[in-house]
């Protein structure tokens, strides 16, 4: 065992002189892997934990949201519709939800304004997302004002800041009691921005969904499920669109890297003559051009990675950010909790380190198992 | 003891009674553990809360079934999975409804058969708590039969397969 593993050190040692010898070669090479793997391996972070935070915040949504529409549009539905719909047999529970924008001219954004479920808002308070805070550099206690529907002024104080864990949700977040909703909207008596539907057996959702869409033919049913699958698409378009650009520079490295490893020159195939000539066997050869491919591979992806996670995770993949984020004014300044995919990574392992060893190899073998003597001359 | 604290403490005693009194004659299990199995179909029960049902019986034993389909095949056949017991050592038999989810007493539910609804052990009887409940699920999910507790036996099992 110890031989085993001696005769392994002495070639790993020698693989690492050799290396060393081709310096700015090798260096180059594990330059440009390096960046390949560092720029796929955010890509991967990026959407798997944005995707994660997206199922988290989705986790607490209402298992169906029923909208009413007019001419095409979203419209206020009439709570009525609640009463008439939680008699539908398997629903749980109705709640008209209260929710809209408003547009903060001093700062140029909008802000989502919403009643919260259980009156946690007490009248004429109000609770923020931690980018409203920022921009009206606003904190717990301040008074903020704001423009009712009939330009008259509407002072409000903040009673919380949201915790920063929901900084990608609610950041342009506004929460107020239904009171003082009602006078900043001035919206008509009985009626709501949508209801939430909940059912308490998840197999019976499409079919209350059926018959609200039957009884209520002016309203649309939006079940929990069909956000996700949005969300997944979305994530995946940008996702697809990132992967679309960076497949020249994939394109490219592949090119490079299969010859830099597949080509041996002259020089190398002397040195396989020479090395065999003097006594070692073709395994040994092959062993020595096995480690120098996964020396430069590994490490590459290695670093590649560490500094993927880097950037994703404490500096909120400033890269890639704007084609990747939000829409609005008010853009999340959030780090992402750290999430990983075991299975991508290891798909991108095997779709890099292995081919290029594979790459190394195969040709010093195809050196090796010739006649030194002729591969000395040559 | 003044006469006011006499009266609060005879009115909560009124009170225990009326709700233990209660709690006895509900049917309740608590929750089964990841470990419990069907005895007839041997699997995992704690994976489809939907659908536990339970046996209770009188010695405050209690069996869980991954369905009411696997409860009536134990239950009918009670002498070959337990014979030291009997039909009249069974105290209640719990059975989840199927809109509420709700633990309710399996003796007074309303079983639908031949829906298109399947459970874990694929075609089922499906509970429920109320008789309108039954006919507009039969409605809905095409079933064929409305069955009370006495109507089940081995044939009705048999339709189930």
């Amino acid at each position: 065992m110890s031989s085993f593993i001696n005769r392994h050190r002495n070639i790993i040692d020698f693989a690492l002189s050799s290396l060393l010898r081709r310096k700015i070669k090798n260096i180059s090479l594990l330059g440009v892997y390096t960046l390949i793997i560092f720029v796929l391996a955010s890509l991967i972070f990026f959407v798997h934990a944005l995707r994660r935070e997206a199922a988290l915040i989705l986790k607490n949504a209402p298992d169906m949201v029923v909208q009413r529409l007019m001419a095409g549009r979203h419209e206020l539905i009439p709570v009525d519709y609640g009463q008439k719909i939680s008699s539908i047999r398997g629903v749980q529970d109705v709640v008209p939800r209260l929710w809209g924008y408003y547009f903060d001219p001093a700062i140029g954004s909008n802000y989502t304004v919403m009643v919260p479920r259980d009156n946690m808002v007490q009248p004429d308070n109000i609770i923020i997302g931690t980018g409203v805070a920022r921009v009206r550099k606003a904190s717990v206690r301040d008074l903020i004002a704001f423009q009712a529907y009939d330009k008259t002024p509407l002072l409000l104080m903040i009673q919380q800041i949201l915790p920063y864990e929901s900084e990608l949700v609610a950041a342009d977040l506004i929460l107020m009691s239904e009171q003082d909703f009602q006078s900043m909207f001035n919206l008509p008596k009985g009626y709501a921005t949508d209801l939430a539907v909940s059912v308490a057996n998840p197999r019976e959702l499409v079919t209350v969904a059926t018959k609200i869409a039957e009884q209520f033919p002016d309203t649309r049913p939006i079940l929990k499920s069909e956000i996700l699958r949005t969300y997944d698409s979305v994530f995946d378009w940008r996702g697809g669109m990132m992967i679309v650009i960076m497949s020249a520079a994939i394109l490219s490295f592949i090119i490079f890297a299969w010859d830099k490893a597949t080509g041996l020159s002259a020089e190398e195939r002397k040195e396989i003559g020479i090395l065999k000539s003097i006594g070692w066997e073709t395994s040994d050869v092959l062993f020595l051009k096995f480690w120098e491919g996964i020396v430069i591979s590994l490490s590459a992806f290695l670093c590649g990675v560490l500094l993927a996670y880097g950037h994703v995770f404490f500096f909120s993949a400033t890269i890639f950010e704007h084609a990747l984020k939000g829409w609005s004014i008010l853009y999340p300044q959030f780090r992402l909790v750290p999430a990983i995919d075991a299975f991508q990574l290891t798909v991108l392992f095997a779709l890099s380190v292995l081919p290029y060893t594979v790459a190394t190899i195969v040709p010093a073998w195809l050196a090796a198992s010739a006649d030194p003597d002729a591969a000395m001359r040559s | 003891m003044s006469i006011s604290c006499q009266k609060r403490f005879v009115f909560f005693l009124l009170l225990w009674l009326v709700t233990s009194r209660y709690a006895v004659a509900a049917v309740s299990v608590p929750a089964p553990t990841a470990k419990e199995k069907c005895p007839v179909c041997g699997m995992f029960v704690a994976k489809y809360p939907d659908w536990v049902s339970a046996i209770g019986f009188k010695d405050s034993t209690y069996v869980y079934f991954d369905g009411p389909k696997d409860l009536y095949s134990y239950y009918i056949n009670l002498a070959k999975y337990d014979p030291t017991k009997t039909p009249a050592s069974v105290s209640f038999i719990q059975v989840k409804d199927y809109y509420s989810l709700k633990a309710i007493d399996g003796r007074k539910a309303f079983y639908v058969l031949g829906s298109d609804v399947y459970g874990p052990m694929g075609k089922e009887l499906v509970p429920f708590e109320k008789m309108k409940d039954a006919q507009e699920f039969m409605n809905d999910h095409k079933g064929k039969k409305l069955l009370r507790f006495n109507d089940i036996s081995q044939s009705t099992l048999k339709l189930l397969e």
